[in-house]
């Protein structure tokens, strides 16, 4: 009797620590931290902190999870976000017109976007090279344009985009993080065009063969990921009160890469969830917020990061494996 | 000492409470040619995975060349003489033809040096035994299908092998490979002793190349015995599909006669650089047009040409109309419907579920505004699952869960929810099993019934006679004949005279 009823409950368990994972390494973390750390940890304070922090990467990484799962990359992200940046602000200075800014930032950002898509689909040059050739061009045009230096708003309405709280407790970019998280999520699951994005990352000529236009899904996500960038870049500029051209958008890609990858999406395409994504915006964030209370030594800070980022995705492919 | 290379006996295995194998003997004479056949699901894969020490069984002997063996890994299966050559080939293109034979094999000299002169000279070797002649260094690249296949079983005689279990081997080649990789393992049998266990959908092959048989269905042995009957003739390939199935399939008539209207498509001087040369043709409603050819001959590159997928020079109209097609997304939504050839690879997206998978080509019919709605989706792929006999427990279930024939019905039931005016059909049954094979003809000829215009292009000649009202034959590019039904004209030998670019007198 035993084997008969404990059989099916343990597949079962089984079955949902293989599906949410991600989850439980999340609630793991948070037990974690906050046996070592208590309520420095654990409280709605620190939990707002965490999501501030993260939530212009995070918002981009959900732009990018659409992008690796469509089968490409993109490592001009934190400069695309500087540019974007530039614009908005220099606008809204010479205007006075917030609205129209971030009108703007977004058309200048799907410009750029639709640009990279197009080489990489009419020109087939794989996008890991045109992203890294453009993340060269835009940084030195704004260190060019910026004089090496940086772009300060000075449109009080601006920067209280990203500077005032909901309820005097949650911050608007955290409140932006969840709208472009519950937006991106709908487009992933409930819309034709998310189901294409899967099936060209799975497997393109099939796609192909079933009347998609393949080319033009790629190029949409990069669009998808055209409007997160300008979404984090609003947040970002008027969060700061600035943007600069040396010091901003650093190392955004591969943090936002990260965040992809440890939520479950797979470097090759067509596999992953925004869900997951969600989550390992989460985990990052925990392990940075944990390293920072912990006060490890600030050299090391990255070694740690690098070691869960390897260590989730091993657990994840032994998982998939299973 | 016995003359059996092989003695499985009663071997049982089960997955989950399923039994996969129930109680089976599988015995093969040491030096002959056995196929071992059965539908998809049979249960021989499982039995050639216990052999190869990939899957453990739960009760049964194997006596390997006289000896009782236990065999717990691939690498002990191996050790003992049993090499596994598997459907997809096995070969890294960019490496020459040597390197292949000895790749984590390679000899050295001193320092870890490559002694790739004594590697090119045993390779010569082997190919003697062998009777062929490809030279060491040819790139691997360049090879036909064919002898890519011929050395990776070179590669297998390299390791000592002595019982050889092929997996549906000749799928991917054309007859005259066929014929020219069995007259070597013929010759391999005669004077190297090895032993061949066959796996194959295809009958002719079967009848024509091995010795003798072994049947299974649902897990049982249901027959076995030897191609050549005592009367001196050999085994009917209806026979054989009998016992396969369990119930006569090889006889069953597919083509009913049935309306044909007016023209649907036509294609006038259709040229796909050197591949297609000039083709024209018209397709009427409801008619069935066979387009049949060796390899090579640009059946399949005419298709996805008008399908939009190639890039074509020429004229197509439908329903008289002139259209211009240069993408395949094009194509469908002017109407036309294309099933590819090699699913995995053309068809199947390997991450979406079933369900998904049979959506994909008419999403837009499960969506409301911009909202894909998944309660639409699972009713059409409910509609399909069951008009088409899919078997599967659950819609949500991976593609690559199922078996050939029914990720066939998955493919060609996304198209039948698009209601294409023209549905083109590369190799429809192909790694498809007899049972749903014929249910596939079943329902090619109720396409046409419903008006559908149908262009099959296939290798195999049985396929076209058995469903088409009309048959081209291409040869090099060029449509060199013309067989109707009506004209009793639909035979192997026709199709093969005009293929081989004869003339019919």
């Amino acid at each position: 009797m035993n084997t008969k009823t404990r059989g099916p409950r343990v597949a079962a368990l089984k079955k949902f620590a293989g599906d949410y994972s991600i989850i439980l390494i999340t609630l793991a973390m948070v037990l974690l931290a906050t046996i070592a750390q208590g309520k420095t940890f654990f409280s709605l304070q620190n939990f707002m902190n965490i999501l501030r922090n993260h939530a212009v990467i995070g918002i981009i990484a959900f732009g990018m999870a659409f992008v690796i799962i469509s089968g490409n990359i993109d490592l001009s992200v934190g400069a695309q976000l500087v540019a974007v940046g530039a614009v908005v602000i220099s606008f809204t200075n010479a205007t006075g017109n917030v609205a129209l800014g971030i009108v703007l930032a977004i058309v200048t950002s799907l410009a750029l976007s639709g640009l990279t898509g197009l080489i990489v689909t009419k020109g087939r040059v794989p996008s890991f090279i045109v992203t890294l050739g453009m993340q060269y061009i835009y940084r030195a045009f704004c260190m060019y344009f910026m004089s090496g230096g940086g772009f300060y708003g000075q449109s009080a309405e601006y920067k209280m985009i990203s500077n005032t709280a909901l309820f005097g407790k949650i911050p608007m970019p955290v409140i932006y993080f969840f709208v472009m998280f519950l937006l991106y999520y709908w487009i992933s699951r409930h819309t034709k065009l998310g189901r294409h994005i899967y099936a060209v990352g799975s497997n393109e000529k099939a796609s192909r063969l079933s009347g998609i236009n393949t080319d033009w899904i790629k190029i949409a996500s990069f669009l998808l990921l055209g409007i997160a960038i300008a979404v984090a870049a609003v947040t970002e500029s008027s969060r700061m009160g600035s943007i600069n051209s040396t010091s901003s958008g650093n190392a955004y890609e591969l943090n936002a890469i990260a965040m992809v990858v440890v939520g479950g999406v797979a470097m090759e395409g067509g596999k992953g969830t925004l869900i997951g994504v969600l989550f390992g915006v989460l985990i990052l964030g925990i392990i940075n917020n944990m390293i920072t209370l912990l006060g490890v030594n600030v050299y090391l800070i990255n070694a740690f990061k690098g070691l869960i980022i390897i260590l989730a995705v091993l657990l994840q492919r032994k998982e998939r494996e299973r | 000492m016995s003359d059996f290379a092989l003695q499985m006996e009663h071997i049982v295995k089960s997955y989950d409470n399923v039994v996969v194998l129930n109680n089976v003997d599988f015995c093969v004479k040491e030096g002959e040619i056995h196929a071992l056949l059965g539908e998809n699901g049979a249960g021989k894969t499982t039995l050639m995975n216990i052999l190869g020490g990939v899957t453990p069984m739960d009760r049964g002997n194997i006596v390997l060349f006289g000896a009782p063996e236990k065999i717990a890994s691939p690498a002990e299966s191996q050790a003992k003489g049993v090499a596994f050559i598997h459907q997809e080939l096995n070969v890294v293109n960019d490496l020459m033809v040597y390197e292949n034979l000895f790749l984590n094999y390679e000899l050295r000299k001193k320092f870890g040096r490559l002694n790739v002169k004594e590697m090119c000279r045993q390779t010569e070797a082997i190919f003697d035994r062998m009777h062929v002649s490809i030279p060491p260094r040819a790139m691997m690249r360049d090879l036909e299908t064919s002898y890519k296949q011929i050395v990776e079983i070179a590669k297998s005689l390299m390791q000592n092998a002595r019982l050889i279990i092929m997996d549906e081997p000749t799928t991917s080649l054309s007859p005259n490979e066929i014929s020219n990789v069995f007259s070597i393992m013929r010759g391999l049998t005669r004077e190297q002793h090895v032993t061949v266990i066959f796996i194959s959908h295809k009958l002719s092959e079967v009848v024509e190349f091995c010795d003798s048989y072994t049947v299974l269905r649902n897990g049982e042995k249901v027959a076995s015995g030897s191609i050549l009957l005592e009367n001196g003739a050999k085994i009917e390939q209806s026979d054989i599909a009998r016992m396969m199935v369990g119930r006569d399939v090889m006889g069953v008539q597919v083509y009913e006669p049935h309306e044909i209207g007016d023209v649907v498509l036509e294609a006038n001087n259709v040229n796909v650089d050197s591949r297609v040369d000039g083709v024209c043709l018209t397709l009427r409603k409801g008619e069935i047009l066979g387009i049949t050819g060796l390899l090579g001959d640009g059946k399949s590159e005419f298709a996805r040409a008008i399908f939009g997928d190639l890039k074509k020079t020429g004229v197509v109209r439908l329903n008289g109309r002139p259209v211009n097609i240069r993408r395949p997304s094009q194509g469908k939504r002017k109407g036309i419907g294309y099933l590819p050839e090699n699913r995995k690879e053309n068809a199947i997206i390997k991450d979406l579920s079933v369900q998904q998978n049979i959506s994909i080509v008419t999403l837009d019919q499960c969506c409301v505004g911009p909202e894909l709605i998944h309660a639409r989706e699972r009713k059409l792929a409910e509609t399909y699952r069951d008009r088409l006999n899919i078997k599967v427990t659950n819609l949500a279930n991976k593609i690559t869960s199922l078996s050939g024939g029914n990720q066939q019905k998955v493919v060609l039931s996304k198209w039948l929810s698009a209601h294409p005016l023209v549905m083109m059909l590369s190799n429809p049954t192909q790694g498809v099993d007899v049972g749903a094979k014929n249910e596939i003809y079943e329902l090619i000829m109720d396409l046409a019934k419903h008006g559908v215009g149908i262009i099959i292009t296939s290798g195999e000649a049985q396929e076209v006679i058995r469903l088409c009202d009309r048959v081209l034959v291409m040869y090099h590019g060029k449509i060199c004949g013309e067989l109707k039904r009506e004209n009793n004209e639909l035979t192997e030998e026709n199709i093969m005279i005009l293929s081989t670019g004869g003339t019919l007198n």
